[in-house]
């Protein structure tokens, strides 16, 4: 690990060396039946992941299909063993406009391969959470004791069905900030319904060896209950909203399936029961236990917990905020504020309002989106890490702001001043202040 | 439906897109939406029950319906454990679906003595449609089944054909087996929850 020095590849010649880095290998002209690299729309593509095993075999490929990438991929588990026999190791790659980022863990080689505004540190970050989400299916120890019985496995044959998961999670990563954030979104409600909410799995859940209880709609928190001495990490909240995301199966019975939580213990499964609370499938309950005996203790929790969110009207609750939407920027009260991501650091949850014009297209959520992942970049950079940047741009001014408690991040319309930003900035903060029992949850519950 | 109220627990076994769900799903809310939804995948085992009665009984049938992918095949022990009835489905125009079949035959065996298997060959209405598409020769699995003293069976989820003949089947043999001694057993079981706990305590 000494040796590893953080070095950057750089590729220097034309313009058009990204592509011809892509496709040194296949010299046969456009022919679909051969390696996806020799199509357009394949070599278009503005984000790709890879997976691969140490011997280089495919595992995964975001776009394409693993089997007509070979030849690339093999090229890639090249170069990171070539650069790997000097005890170095391959971080980052560039060429052209297209930056190429390595993580190697145990096994396995991850890539990344993108001409948008991610930043390495980004990547690596998106790439480790496709690392978790393959541990998430099989448990570190398992993936150890396939690889150390058959170096060349196949390791497709045990993710099949878990293509999904990746997919789900990549298009995740692109439109969501809280991967960028290592934060969660939770659904806005009322401080006394989401009490009660929180109470009724505390009451009708506490089981010995029921290690977590909790509740999401649609990519976001309602209630998280769990064991005293044990944590959840906002990654492995984001895995299990992965499966709840990216699953049909679920909508149509109670499941009861193993689910590995990388952060909370790699090497093994929780059990989870999971069933939909209401008739829309729009809320979800998880129970996770220890105990893979427990099945029908656990079913019959969720009917005592349904019964008393019904009583109490939490449901409905639930579903009206989910109808409302979260808020717009003018309930903000903030002149020529866009938008806004506010992440409190002690909670690991952020909040947003909702996007309006202009960001209403795809383009222009993406550009939006892509602003965000620049001034988190700046803030966040390694080298030089800011609490403060204001960065006025072609189209928005940008204003970040970290702190012991927060992180900021604000766009503003093109002409604003840095005086009156920081102004707007300040009420913005006491206007979360105001909100906060709202948006997020305080305190956290426990068994 | 609560799990005190099962009587059999059954599981559903089988290679991924054998179709377990679409039968059970035919079976409990008699519909079939494999025309209009795309195909997904069981994560980990769905749950489902149903009543049925056979000659006069009711009996609830407790369904477990597995993911047939590899990767929980090592795991698979905790849905079939105690399991009274095994259906093994394969697909009737997949031969490899079938050859699954001699490797769940095998893990119930060694593992799960008691549990009677009962065949099932899924996709019917496709191999009548056209016989062209049929790779499980119907004389071949029925020798299979009588190797292994099981039913073998040939059910279409799209039409649902003979999907209720199988489980009442299944519920019909666990009324046979129940041994005398067994029907007392839980007879008294219910007997002492009612009395016992009150003069454990007083003592």
């Amino acid at each position: 690990m000494s040796n590893q020095i953080e070095r950057c590849y750089i590729f220097q010649s034309s313009s058009k060396t990204s592509k011809s880095v892509v496709s040194t290998k296949t010299v046969v002209p456009f022919d679909n039946e051969e390696d996806d690299v020799n199509s357009e729309q394949w070599r278009s593509q503005p984000k790709h992941i890879f997976i691969l095993s140490e011997a280089g075999k495919p595992i995964y490929s975001r776009h394409g299909s693993e089997d007509k990438l070979v030849t690339i991929m093999g090229v890639m588990q090249a170069l990171v063993s070539f650069v790997g026999d000097s005890n170095d190791s391959l971080r980052c790659m560039i060429a052209g406009d297209h930056k190429f980022v390595f993580l190697v863990r145990d096994h396995l080689l991850l890539v990344g391969v993108t001409n948008c505004m991610d930043s390495t540190h980004q990547l690596l970050l998106q790439l480790t959470y496709v690392y978790n989400q393959v541990i998430s299916v099989l448990t570190h120890s398992t993936l150890c004791k396939i690889f150390k019985q058959r170096r060349n496995y196949d390791l497709r044959r045990m993710l099949s069905g878990a293509e999904k998961f990746f997919d789900n999670l990549l298009n995740l990563m692109d439109s969501e900030p809280g991967f960028l954030l290592t934060a969660v979104r939770c659904l806005p409600l009322d401080y006394s319904i989401r009490e009660i909410i929180a109470q009724s799995i505390v009451q009708h859940a506490k089981i010995k060896d029921l290690v977590f209880g909790l509740i999401i709609t649609n990519n976001q928190l309602i209630t998280l209950v769990r064991i005293k001495k044990y944590y959840l990490h906002p990654m492995d909240l984001h895995l299990i909203m992965n499966l709840v995301n990216a699953s049909e199966s679920f909508k149509t019975a109670e499941s009861w399936t193993p689910l590995c939580l990388p952060k909370f213990d790699q090497s093994g499964f929780l059990q989870a029961h999971i069933s939909y609370l209401d008739d829309s499938c729009e809320t979800c309950l998880l129970l996770l236990t220890v105990d893979r005996e427990s099945f029908f203790t656990l079913s019959e929790c969720k009917n005592k917990i349904k019964e008393r969110l019904l009583k109490y009207n939490a449901l409905r609750a639930i579903s009206d905020s989910l109808k409302r939407n979260a808020y717009g920027i003018q309930q903000c009260g903030i002149n020529d504020l866009r938008h806004f991501l506010y992440k409190s650091k002690s909670t690991a949850q952020y909040t947003s309002p909702e996007l309006e014009a202009p960001y209403v297209t795809q383009a222009e959520k993406d550009r939006l989106f892509g602003l965000y992942k620049y001034l988190h970049h700046r803030i966040h950079s390694a080298a030089r890490p800011l609490k403060i940047l204001f960065h006025v741009g072609a189209y928005e001014t940008l204003l970040g702001w970290v702190t012991a408690g927060f992180e900021l991040y604000a766009v503003f319309g093109p002409l604003v001043t840095k005086t009156s930003a920081i102004h707007a900035v300040n009420k913005l903060l006491r206007w979360i202040k105001r909100e906060e029992e709202r948006l997020f949850i305080l305190n956290s519950v426990t068994f | 439906m609560s799990g005190s109220k099962v009587d059999v627990k059954v599981v559903l076994l089988g290679k991924s897109y054998a179709g377990k769900t679409c039968l059970v799903e035919r079976y409990i809310h008699e519909r079939y939406t494999g025309d209009t939804v795309p195909y997904h995948n069981t994560i980990g085992a769905a749950f489902g029950a149903k009543k049925v009665t056979v000659n006069g009984k009711s009996v609830v049938l407790g369904i477990w319906d597995t993911a047939g992918s590899e990767r929980y095949e090592s795991m698979s022990r905790i849905y079939y454990r105690n399991a009274k009835a095994a259906v093994l489905c394969f697909d009737l125009t997949d031969k490899s679906s079938f050859d699954r079949v001699r490797f769940w035959i095998g893990e119930l065996q060694d593992h799960e003595e008691n549990c009677k298997i009962y065949l099932c060959g899924t996709k019917k209405d496709i191999v009548d449609d056209d016989s062209s598409h049929r790779s499980v020769n119907e004389r071949e699995a029925q020798a299979l089944a009588t190797d292994v003293m099981a039913e073998l069976y040939e059910t279409s989820s799209k039409t649902g054909e003979n999907i209720r003949e199988l489980f009442t089947k299944v519920a019909q043999d666990y009324l046979e087996n129940l041994k005398p001694e067994e029907k007392a057993d839980s007879f008294n079981l219910e007997e002492k929850k009612g009395k016992f706990p009150c003069a454990c305590k007083e003592s």
